[in-house]
Order: structure tokens, then C-alpha cells, then sequence
């Protein structure tokens, strides 16, 4: 049986694809993000809107194409959530 | 002079107890996690507990005029303990941990029989121990999964803290002995090591707004 992730964890995954791509180049496309975070397309459109409304992360026009690059207060998010993550992890537990 | 002393292992518990809840309090504020909130209450309770068995030793020090702590206090303290116990232990799902041997399980029911028929404050002192060796157990078998090099410390941690109430426990038999001092110094050193990898927890609050949480 699989495991199921917690709604922070998918975050957690999205921001992280987002901030390696943001190193490289101008941004992560939709696709990108749906293959590399492992998410559906029809939930991923909500969380990037999501995100971007809470400034965590930054809609880009590149190439005539949507891409999405990880903010400042982004990256201080993806910080603490992996802090926290590894501290949950310390007591064997998932976040 | 050992009076003194347990007074001040319980007030360092309550301390070591209360900064660990908080820091762990941060944690659910900045993520939401569940896991994080029940890390909170046990800390918490944990550090209550103790600040309940200290009230206790002060109140009976300082209004009352006795030596010993009235038992019922005692009790109630470590009762709050238990709690925060029985939620580090069971933030872990049921794996390993009991036997599937029908013998070697009703061996393991043995030691509750035998305290049973004692007061209460050993029965509560018997439900911490066997939470916090739960508790421990799976924070080794992560740690020897490989998850994560700092799950020794908080292993060794919940050890300490089961090794201290079994130390306590023991010395109710023994009451003239310096046994509860040994135990409150090793369920210190206990939250100590507990507290090693919560120390590095940041202190700076993000939130999500309500809508993205209920909508992913």
C-alpha cells in the first residue's frame, strides 16, 4: 500500500522543485512541477494559485509560457518546513 | 537537603519541559502538522506535570510546614506526565512492538498484574514506563531505519526518562534511599537529550491562510 502524503508535505515537494529550478533558470513550467512534485494536473493549478497568493511563489511569462520561480519568503517557508520536517523525523515520525 | 534538591530537578523538568512544548508549539504554528500539535501537548503536559509536583513540594514546604509532598499531588503530577508520555508514544503507529507470540504476549502483561495491586502513584509510574519504552523502541528502530542521526539522541532521551521512572518506582520501596533524586537527575538528563535536536528548530512564524488548508 502506498503512503499518503500530508497537504504540507506536497507543498513542501512543489516549493523545493520550484527553488532548483529557480537556481538553473527562470522558472519551473506546470508541467515540470506536475512530474517532478508528483502531483495531479487538476490539483496543482489550485495549489500554484495558492501559493502565489501567499507570496511563496512568483508567476513568470518566459518564452510565452507560465513558469513559476520560489520568492524570498518562499524559500524562508521551504527552510523552516524542511527544519521541522527533519525535527519530526528525529522522534520517527512523519510530518 | 535532598528535599531541596528534588525541588529543583522539578522546576528544572517544568523548564526543560515548557521550552521544548514551545519549540515544538512554533513548529505546528509554522506547518499546521498534527504531529507537531501532539508534540506540543505531550511537552507540555510533561512540563506541567513536573510544575505540579514542584507546586506541590512548595506548597507543603512553605504553607504547611511538612517535609514530604502530599500524595495525591504527587499523583496528579505524575498522572500529567503520563499524558504527555502517552502522546509520544502513540504519535507512532502500531508496528513492532508487540509480540505476535500468544506467550511472549502474556509474559508482557505480567508486570501489570503485579503493580496493580499497589497504589495508584505505581500504577501511573508503570503506564509512564511502558510508554516511554514504546515510545523509545520506535524512535531506535527509526534511527536504525536511517531516517535521521539526531532520533539517537531523542531515543536515548525517552530511554532516560523510562530508565528515571523505573528508578522512581523502585524507590518506593526503598524511601529512605536517595533513589527519586537519582531518578528526577536522569529524567532530566532525559528531556536534555530530548531537547537536543528540538534546539534547532527556527523561531519565525509563517502561516498559510485557512483556504489553502482546507482546499489541498
Amino acid at each position: 500500500m502506498g503512503i499518503y502524503r500530508t497537504q504540507i508535505e506536497i507543498v513542501g515537494d512543489i516549493l523545493d522543485v520550484t527553488q532548483n529550478n529557480t537556481l538553473d533558470n527562470d522558472g519551473a513550467s506546470v508541467t515540470h512541477i506536475i512530474r517532478r512534485a508528483n502531483v495531479s494536473h487538476g490539483r496543482v493549478s489550485k495549489i500554484l494559485k495558492n501559493l502565489v497568493s501567499q507570496g511563496l511563489l512568483e508567476q513568470v511569462n518566459y518564452d510565452r509560457m507560465n513558469k513559476y520561480k520560489i520568492s524570498m519568503p518562499g524559500r524562508e517557508f521551504l527552510q523552516a518546513y524542511k527544519t521541522f520536517s527533519n525535527f519530526v523525523d528525529d522522534f520517527g515520525l512523519t510530518i | 537537603m535532598e528535599f531541596l534538591l528534588e525541588n529543583i530537578l522539578n522546576l528544572v523538568g517544568f523548564a526543560v519541559g515548557l521550552v521544548i512544548g514551545i519549540f515544538a508549539y512554533i513548529g505546528y504554528q509554522n506547518t499546521g502538522s498534527p504531529v507537531l500539535f501532539r508534540l506540543t501537548l505531550a511537552f507540555f503536559a510533561i512540563s506541567i506535570g513536573f510544575g505540579v509536583i514542584w507546586s506541590g513540594y512548595m506548597i507543603n514546604t512553605f504553607y504547611l510546614d511538612e517535609d514530604s509532598i502530599n500524595r495525591g499531588i504527587q499523583a496528579l503530577g505524575l498522572g500529567i506526565q503520563t499524558i504527555g508520555y502517552f502522546f509520544i508514544a502513540f504519535s507512532h503507529t502500531i508496528k513492532s512492538f508487540f509480540p505476535k507470540s500468544r506467550y511472549f504476549r502474556s509474559i508482557g502483561m505480567l508486570p501489570l498484574f503485579f503493580l496493580s495491586i499497589m497504589n495508584i502513584e505505581h500504577i501511573i509510574r508503570s503506564f509512564s514506563f511502558i510508554l516511554l519504552v514504546y515510545g523509545a523502541i520506535e524512535t531506535f528502530v527509526s534511527f536504525f531505519e536511517g531516517k535521521q542521526k539526531a532520533a539517537l539522541a531523542v531515543g536515548t532521551g525517552l530511554s532516560l526518562l523510562a530508565f528515571g521512572e523505573f528508578i522512581a518506582w523502585y524507590s518506593l520501596i526503598f524511601p529512605e534511599s536517595s533513589l527519586y533524586s537519582i531518578s528526577i537527575i536522569i529524567k532530566i538528563a532525559g528531556l536534555i537529550s530530548l531537547f537536543i535536536p528540538v534546539s534547532k528548530l527556527p523561531l519565525r512564524k509563517i502561516k498559510l491562510d485557512d483556504d489553502f488548508e482546507d482546499d489541498t
